[in-house]
């Protein structure tokens, strides 16, 4: 019992990094209509920057948490500005495909930039470990969980209420004529790209601060993707919780099936979802017309 | 005075070479390519190989993506799948050579069944994360097979002696390449030219409209799979004997994003554009060192330090900017110089 109490809780922690992220890549899909392949990259970016702030300017929380955002800010509108928006009106298909050229540009820039090895993100805390019942939880694992409701909570109210969400949402559903009520498409566009950034890199500092800056860290898009399709491409919250979902889905195959399903029991399970509903659990379904 | 391309049957709409000048300059490139091996030095022809089996592998993909219109992201899953079939059954169960490759197309046909079957209800990116997912889930299994595969080993493997004739030289195994692309280009350009390839073409420009006209969707939709895997199946075993060793750690994700990358650069859903573009994608890192070395020493130096990092920057930036500024590709733009060559000095 209290191995599985374990599993759950790391599968939380893990599931929320996934789920920031995936909602990351709902903002996107819901705002603009395409999947954003780069958003591992962009994710990581984020994370080497907040790290680089921690070791060169200062080790201090607010300075970090306020310079990766930032950066993340900066990095979300000049790839929406420079890559993403002399694409507008082009087929889906080609822009889904430019992201992937941005992914694949980031990852190795982020090579070149950084260097290969592992660094361990060292801000003076989220490493502490706190008892509850008996069973140890790192304060990191706490915060993220938190954080990912208050953002979930939040962006339900933006989307709900703010009039910026609701010409997001109109930009989403019917571009042109959002055009025609007055919204500014590239507005829209730009702004979204830029809070999908944010949240995704807040993933990802969480994720440094958990484990460790690597190479390889631009996976944790994939793995994020599993928890998107099974939310739904357009539910942002339903992402979130996805995220939750496949977090402690993977661990707990990981913990008692084999560490080999730890890495495939996300994909899997969005294979059997996907045959039940192919537009996810959350998502709409949408009409087409020949 | 010529005016321009005539197509005045539907025979000719279909003809496999469409004049006599397309003969006999295929049939120089024929000859230059079995000349090849002679004149080329063996790093040159290093080169040649990994083009002809890359051709292999992007027609195989170009029949999903480019004729059906199905995006596939995992199609390096089939890729390894095939170089294990027939590193398996030559190595483990010691078959030859000609039923090892077999193997390679078969086993990937069927495993293309289980993404298949899903593709007919998910569309467009769906459909592409599914595939994502498939090939991950495949390098996991192939490493959880230990007893077949030797797991993260990897698997020895020799080049093949086939009907008595061996192809163990560089020359020899060359002429094995540039049999099976050129047989590989020969079938896809004649699937394309028979009802199979109209109803694929039919399903990629809208698969309601094609329904309704009659295509059953089920079958041609898997049916692009099966052939897809056979055929990118097949240029695994290839680029696994290429490599001598078969292992999970060979085939990175990467190679699909290259493979996608050839048949945007080349011109999507045109089989001599995904000729085209492995070409250029093939040489690009090659040409860009030698540009770079005629600059300075020193830039060549930050090459070969950096020479992974900026080969993938270079397909990043290849990518966008022919979808940003020739989406159609390597063939577009030869069909623009053409038009502009025939009907010059008129626009049009």
């Amino acid at each position: 019992m209290q191995y599985l109490i374990q599993l759950v809780i790391s599968g939380l922690a893990i599931g929320a990094i996934y789920g920031l992220i995936a909602m990351g890549f709902a903002v996107i899909y819901k705002s603009t209509g395409l999947v954003n392949f780069a958003q591992g990259e962009m994710t990581m970016i984020t994370a080497y920057i907040a790290w680089t702030i921690s070791t060169t300017v200062s080790g201090n929380v607010f300075v970090v948490a306020v310079g990766a955002i930032l950066a993340a800010i900066v990095l979300g509108l000049i790839i929406e500005r420079l890559v993403m928006r002399p694409m507008l009106g082009e087929p889906v298909f080609a822009t889904v495909m430019v992201t992937i050229g941005l992914a694949v540009i980031l990852r190795s820039a982020i090579n070149f930039i950084w260097d290969a090895y592992p660094h361990g993100l060292d801000i003076g805390m989220g490493r502490g470990i706190v008892h509850l019942g008996g069973i140890g939880v790192r304060t990191g694992q706490i915060a993220v969980i938190a954080t990912l409701l208050l953002l979930l909570a939040a962006i339900w109210a933006f989307f709900r209420y703010s009039k910026v969400g609701v010409a997001m949402r109109a930009v989403a559903a019917d571009d042109r004529t959002a055009l025609l009520m007055g919204i500014s498409a590239t507005r829209v566009h730009a702004l979204a790209w830029a809070a999908s950034s944010v949240i995704a890199g807040i993933g990802g500092v969480f994720f440094a601060l958990s484990y460790d800056l690597s190479p390889a860290m631009f996976q944790l898009g994939l793995k994020a993707f599993p928890a998107t399709i099974l939310g739904g491409l357009d539910a942002v919250l339903g992402s979130g919780l996805g995220g939750l979902l496949i977090g402690i889905t993977e661990n707990l195959a990981g913990g008692y099936i084999g560490s080999g399903m730890k890495e495939v029991a996300g994909f899997a399970m969005i294979i059997i979802v996907l045959m039940i509903r192919p537009f996810g659990i959350f998502g709409e379904r949408d009409i087409e017309r020949v | 005075m010529r005016t321009g391309d005539y197509k005045q049957s539907y025979g000719e709409l279909v003809a496999l070479i469409e004049s006599p000048p397309v003969w006999l300059w295929s049939a120089v490139l024929l000859l230059a390519l079995i000349a090849a091996p002679y004149v080329l030095n063996s790093y040159a022809l290093s080169f040649l190989m990994i083009i002809l089996i890359t051709v292999t592998g992007a027609l195989g993909l170009n029949i999903l993506t480019g004729y059906t219109g199905l995006i596939s992201l995992g199609h390096v899953g089939f890729l390894v799948t095939g170089a294990y079939a027939y590193a398996v059954l030559i190595t483990k169960y010691h078959m030859p050579p000609l039923v090892g490759f077999v193997g390679a197309g078969v086993v990937p046909a069927l495993a293309s069944l289980i993404v298949g079957a899903p593709s007919l209800r998910l569309k467009g990116l769906y459909l592409a994360i599914t595939t994502l997912a498939f090939s991950f889930i495949i390098n996991t299994v192939i490493l959880e097979m230990r007893w077949l595969t030797n797991g993260a080993r990897g698997i020895q493997v020799q080049r093949p002696e086939i009907l008595g004739v061996s192809f163990d030289g560089d020359a020899a195994f060359t002429y094995l390449c540039l049999g099976i692309a050129g047989l590989t280009l020969f079938a896809t350009l004649n699937i394309r030219r028979s009802r199979v390839g109209r109803a694929f073409v039919a399903i990629r420009d809208n698969d309601t409209a094609a329904r309704v006209m009659g295509v059953n969707l089920h079958t041609y939709k898997l049916f692009a799979f099966i052939t897809s895997a056979f055929i990118t199946g097949i240029a695994g075993a290839l680029y696994g004997i290429y490599l001598s060793f078969v292992s999970v750690e060979g085939f990175p994700f990467l190679l699909s994003i290259e493979a996608l990358a050839i048949l945007i650069v080349g011109g999507l859903g045109s089989a001599l554009g995904a000729v085209l573009g492995t070409i250029l994608i093939v040489l690009l890192p090659e040409v860009t060192r030698i540009v770079f070395s005629l600059f300075s020493a020193q830039m060549d130096a930050a090459f070969t330090t950096g020479a992974q990092e900026l080969k993938s920057m270079l397909y990043g930036l290849v990518i966008i900017l022919f979808l940003r500024f020739q989406p159609r590709g390597l063939v577009g733009a030869w069909h623009d110089i053409r038009r502009t060559w025939v009907h010059w000095p008129l626009r049009y």
